[in-house]
């Protein structure tokens, strides 16, 4: 495939013979092309500008973010250390950032613990014994939910699943919780994580190849035992891979944990505390921190920490990818 | 496996208890399904529960009849106390999706054509695609933030309709310029080369035989992020503002604009019961609109499985 385009690409090729000669000699060639020649050219004008317009926002989403932050890496006050310094004061400039880290993990934590096991567990059921009859309703509620905005998910929450929490549940275990806790965020974030990692999941369990499921029944395996032990593990990287790209998304999330989690500065130790994660302190803030270049650089700092765990979580996505055609040879 | 074509009732009789109870390994077989059965209840049952809130208080809100009800829950401004419907706020989102998508589409989807069609494969091209991935991958509140320190404050756009819609523009390029170049990436080289071989230019061979071949899955991923971008809320926050009325500029004090996922949160931080009945009807318009969007996505998309298969 490779060698093919290349060969299709070499049409364009231009000696280095530097960039002026080179416009200029474009620029003959475009005067003595005929009309298809000329819209040929044209054509490849047209495409590069929005090509090199995209890639410059791409490129300039990055560097604002580094430079943004960059002053409060470079001041005293700040630096490094406010990664892992607990105190977030703006007032007596203490910039610390690790509640919200804390906080966001946390919250993360609970949704991947209760997603992943119900995903999987769902992917599973569609791809493996879902009559088939319901599979496609079933796949379209699923593509549904991914599409429910995050605002909507939040509204729901925040009438719904706070007053549960603070009226049964946390009566029962003996918590006097307004509702607005470190719970409720974890719960709408699970529930907005399940079509991400059901839908990716049951893609993987599907390319498994027919073979091996009918390898193992005619060996006498029960189908579940096939299903858990066959092809889940056939389909372990793609898995893999649709649970990191949903931990990406559930710490991006924005609203719905805003509105859920009480946001109170103060590292949770139950699971009825409220707590703050990284994207609710930009969005509350950013508004007020604008006139104090070191307030708004540390929330941009907060920002540069997501674009971070972003990338972390994408080449982990490309690894499992990888070790999937590695080893499988499909994925 | 067994294929299992068959309606529920004869898939349970054959799997039935009689069945299952012949040894301990066909009894954990069978729990083992039901289980998987009850999990997928659960997996779907959020999707109900937040329907049947939604619309069972938005439902009168959206084809009601009284004031600030029905037809007039869009055609009427909030007004004084915000008795009335959320005109403002329909007009800002449909004004702020339209400008996105005139500004970001064609630079994503001509930009990906580009990339995908006219540069080599090679470190380059792996960078860019790893760094819209990431990108794609990014909170919406970042974009919020960068749209608020680059447009807003850098280039003095001052909040309002243009520093908002670039920002929804800024988060669909990455989107769009990966599903695009998935999709260019899955026509097969044949049909360029045929092209080529029969005398076309580079550019007639990209136009009408490649970007057509690929154009439903272009547009599904089109489609997908408008629908995205239609509901987030947190890159409005700092860029569009918020306004009773419409905008009358682009740019200045006039430009300040609602849109629907900014009057759902703002109406919904409010204790008044007639506002938050407000904002329940407002995420089910918006919800209802995303999912039209997300339905004509899935039908051109399985048109094309179809066609391919």
């Amino acid at each position: 495939m490779a060698n093919k385009s290349e060969i299709i690409v070499s049409e364009d090729e231009v000696t280095e013979i530097g960039l002026i000669k080179r416009v200029h000699q474009s620029l003959i060639d475009f005067k003595n092309a005929d009309h298809s020649g000329r819209v040929d050219k044209l054509g490849k004008v047209g495409l590069f500008i929005p090509a090199v317009a995209s890639t410059l926002i791409i490129i300039l989403i990055l560097a604002f973010l580094w430079i943004e932050s960059a002053t409060i890496f470079g001041d005293p006050r700040g630096g490094i250390g406010i990664i892992i310094s607990p105190t977030w004061d703006p007032n007596r400039d203490l910039f610390g950032i690790a509640i919200f880290i804390v906080g966001s993990l946390m919250c993360t934590g609970i949704a991947i613990g209760i997603a992943l096991p119900l995903g999987i567990g769902g992917a599973i059921f569609l791809s493996e014994f879902c009559p088939m009859r319901l599979r496609q309703p079933l796949k379209m509620i699923i593509e549904m939910m991914a599409a429910i905005p995050s605002i909507v998910y939040g509204l729901w929450a925040y009438l719904v699943l706070v007053p549960v929490i603070k009226n049964n549940i946390a009566p029962a275990v003996g918590s006097d919780s307004n509702g607005l806790s470190l719970l409720a965020g974890g719960s709408i974030l699970a529930i907005m994580l399940l079509p991400t990692i059901v839908t990716i999941s049951n893609d993987a369990l599907q390319t498994v190849p027919r073979s091996l499921r009918e390898a193992s029944l005619a060996l006498g395996a029960t189908q579940s035992e096939t299903s858990r032990k066959i092809v889940l593990s056939a389909a372990l990287p793609g898995v893999g891979a649709a649970v990191v790209l949903s931990l990406g998304r559930a710490v991006g999330e924005t609203m719905a944990v805003l509105m859920v989690t009480g946001n109170s500065l103060q590292i949770p130790y139950s699971l009825f505390d409220p707590t703050y994660v990284m994207t609710s302190i930009i969005t509350n803030q950013l508004g007020y921190a604008f006139v104090f270049p070191l307030w708004r650089s540390a929330l941009f700092a907060v920002g540069l920490i997501l674009l971070i765990m972003s990338i972390c979580f994408t080449i982990t996505a490309k690894l499992f990818i990888r070790w999937g055609m590695k080893t499988r040879g499909y994925l | 496996m067994i294929e299992l074509e068959t309606p529920i009732q004869r898939f349970i009789a054959r799997i039935g208890l009689h069945e299952a109870m012949k040894s301990r390994r066909q009894f954990t077989d069978y729990l083992f399904k039901i289980l998987l059965g009850v999990v997928m209840i659960i997996i779907v049952s959020p999707f109900f529960l937040v329907l049947f809130q939604v619309a069972g208080v938005g439902f009168w809100q959206v084809f009601g009849t009284g004031p600030g009800q029905g037809l007039e829950f869009f055609t009427t401004f909030p007004g004084s106390g915000l008795q009335g419907g959320i005109r403002n706020a329909f007009v800002g989102t449909v004004e702020l999706i339209t400008i996105a998508s005139v500004v970001g589409i064609p630079l994503s989807v001509l930009g990906a054509v580009y990339i995908s069609e006219y540069t080599r494969p090679g470190i380059g091209r792996e960078v860019i695609e790893f760094t819209s991935d990431v990108l794609a991958g990014i909170p919406s509140i970042v974009f919020g933030a960068f749209g608020f320190a680059f447009l807003v404050d850098f280039l003095h756009f001052g909040m309002g309709l243009l520093a908002g819609s670039l920002t929804l523009a800024f988060m669909m390029i990455p989107t769009i310029m990966r599903t695009t170049q998935e999709a260019l990436r899955q026509v097969p080289m044949s049909l360029r080369e045929a092209s080529l071989a029969l005398g076309a230019t580079k550019w007639s061979t990209t136009w009408s035989v490649t970007l057509r071949a690929a154009f439903p899955g272009v547009i599904t991923g089109v489609l997908l992020a408008v629908g995205r971008v239609m509901g987030e809320t947190a890159p409005l926050i700092f860029t569009a503002g918020n306004s009773l009325s419409v905008p009358v500029e682009l740019t200045g004090s006039g430009s300040w604009v609602a849109s629907m996922p900014y009057t759902i949160w703002a109406y919904v931080s409010d204790p008044s019961a007639i506002l938050q009945d407000k904002a329940q009807g407002t995420a089910l318009a918006l919800m209802m609109m995303v999912l039209a969007i997300d339905l004509i996505a899935n039908i051109i998309s399985r048109k094309v499985t179809r066609r391919l298969v």
